[in-house]
């Protein structure tokens, strides 16, 4: 129905505005505003490549380009989850007042990432500049691999945003987990190289997102298996978040 | 055409004390086979409205009285789509707009311009019909030059202003009020009376829930009292 194609796309450019526009008043009063994000990520990966790159003996021509790549990933990843168990708390004075789908407010959530991630291609950039022999016509093969992560994000945030709001303990545990799945995902090393304990990388689902971005940015295919995995993740995942959605969306109201 | 028809309704409050939103209790409660801290799994829930019936048509203008705690303001989320009936069913047609929470989307760093988008948009406009209502806002506002700085230099009254001017500036099909007169200097409250009546006017179904008889007698044809979420 018409009627419903244009609800969307009235809902959609809602969530887009608002993240554009959440994101200018963040950073109104700052001379470097969003480039700050910019700013710190790079303070990161100068600082791991420095120290890490010491202990690791590793060689900066693929080890640099892999972590800062890794790392602007690993933000928006991060961002995005981190973000969701508290996403419909913070948002209760509209899901209480105004008639509001669930599932615009994670879109909203999802479009901040993507626009911080925006500005930290900045960074990329830089590193291809620097380790220009990285560069490959694989790279488009990153855009595939970008989308398959949005869409996984999507139900991540969505899926946490309703346990996050039912379930207030929610919101710490994930920010007390995030610090061990940042170490058992490949930003600091590659995946290969962490011989008999690569099970443990195994076990982290952002390890297959991290890994169908950055691999081609680097010049390699990923593994056929990461695809696998993410795309049934996005399935699972995806049937999990409307199942929870279609349930529980009445509810929502009394619990933020 | 607008309509709007509940067909004996009812809404149940779910009440969560500290206990019920905690993941440990949860955890607790299936472990031990729910015995122990039964009590934590136990949700209580309070019956904000029951059994109401309501048919509204174009022309309509019904006042909601009621002491507090009534049902008056579950009865417009309710029709608004907020919140959802356990039992009985909720018919709306036509375009709904509430003034309630009225701010809902405000962002103090950004101006006033800013917010008339933001806020507009929340209520359901477009970006092109929210740019389109700017002229009126800006009229009706009187707030000049300041709708070009932070919203977070205003004072309450201000506002209340930009508020109030955002929210009337379009015309929804059904408009819900719950109680929102009261704020402004005099000047403004007869301005904002003013704008109240045109308001109510083009809507085609207006529903006000109030305290105040007056307000009441002044805008409505008919009333409904509410008691302990029972139409009486």
């Amino acid at each position: 129905m018409p009627g419903d194609i244009k609800d969307l796309y009235r809902q959609v450019s809602l969530a887009w505005y608002f993240a554009l526009s959440d994101t200018y008043a963040r950073y109104k009063h700052s001379v470097l505003g969003p480039f700050w994000l910019v700013l710190s990520t790079l303070i990161g990966i100068g600082g791991i490549a420095f120290i890490w790159g010491t202990l690791m003996a590793a060689d900066s021509e693929t080890f640099v380009p892999s972590l800062g790549i890794g790392l602007v990933l690993w933000q928006m990843i991060s961002g995005s989850v981190s973000g969701a168990a508290k996403l419909f708390v913070f948002q209760a004075t509209v899901i209480k007042n105004i008639k509001t789908p669930s599932w615009r407010l994670s879109l909203q959530l999802l479009f901040q990432q993507i626009i911080n991630f925006a500005h930290n291609l900045v960074l990329v950039i830089l590193l291809y500049a620097i380790f220009p022999h990285t560069l490959s016509p694989l790279i488009l093969l990153a855009i595939p691999g970008f989308v398959l992560v949005l869409l996984n994000l999507y139900w991540v945030v969505q899926l946490l945003g309703f346990l996050g709001a039912r379930y207030r303990d929610f919101d710490p545990l994930v920010t007390a987990v995030m610090p061990l799945l940042f170490f058992m995902s490949p930003v600091l090393f590659r995946g290969h190289e962490l011989g008999s304990r690569a099970f443990l990388m195994k076990l982290n689902p952002m390890s297959y997102w991290i890994n169908i971005i950055r691999e081609p940015m680097l010049g390699s295919v990923p593994h056929f298996s990461d695809y696998l995995v993410s795309i049934a993740m996005v399935i699972v995942g995806s049937a999990l978040a409307m199942w929870v959605t279609r349930a529980k969306s009445h509810r929502l109201a009394y619990w933020v | 055409m607008a309509r709007v028809s509940l067909d004996k309704i009812s809404v149940e409050y779910p009440i969560y004390n500290a206990g019920a939103f905690s993941l440990r209790n949860n955890l607790v409660a299936i472990g031990t086979g729910g015995r122990i801290s039964a009590e934590a799994r136990h949700i209580k829930s309070v019956m904000a409205l029951e059994d109401v019936t309501l048919e509204l048509n174009d022309g309509d203008r019904l006042g909601l009285v009621g002491h507090n705690g009534s049902g008056k303001s579950t009865l417009l989320r309710t029709i608004a789509g907020i919140y959802q009936p356990v039992r009985g069913s909720v018919e709306v047609e036509g375009r709904v707009s509430t003034v309630f929470g009225l701010g809902a989307g405000l962002q103090p760093e950004l101006s006033g311009y800013d917010n008339i988008i933001r806020m507009s948009m929340m209520l359901g406009a477009t970006r092109a019909q929210a740019e389109a209502a700017i002229p009126d806002i800006e009229d009706f506002s009187e707030l000049g030059n300041f709708l070009a700085m932070p919203v977070r230099t205003y004072s309450a009254g201000m506002s209340m202003r930009l508020n109030f001017a955002v929210a009337t500036a379009s015309y929804p099909e059904i408009l819900l009020v719950d109680e929102i007169f009261g704020a402004g200097d005099a000047e403004f409250q007869v301005k904002a009376q003013k704008r109240m009546n045109e308001f109510v006017e083009k809507a085609s179904i207006f529903i006000l829930a109030s305290h105040s008889e007056q307000l009441i007698k002044k805008f409505t044809n008919n009333t409904v009292q509410l008691r302990h979420g029972r139409i009486m």
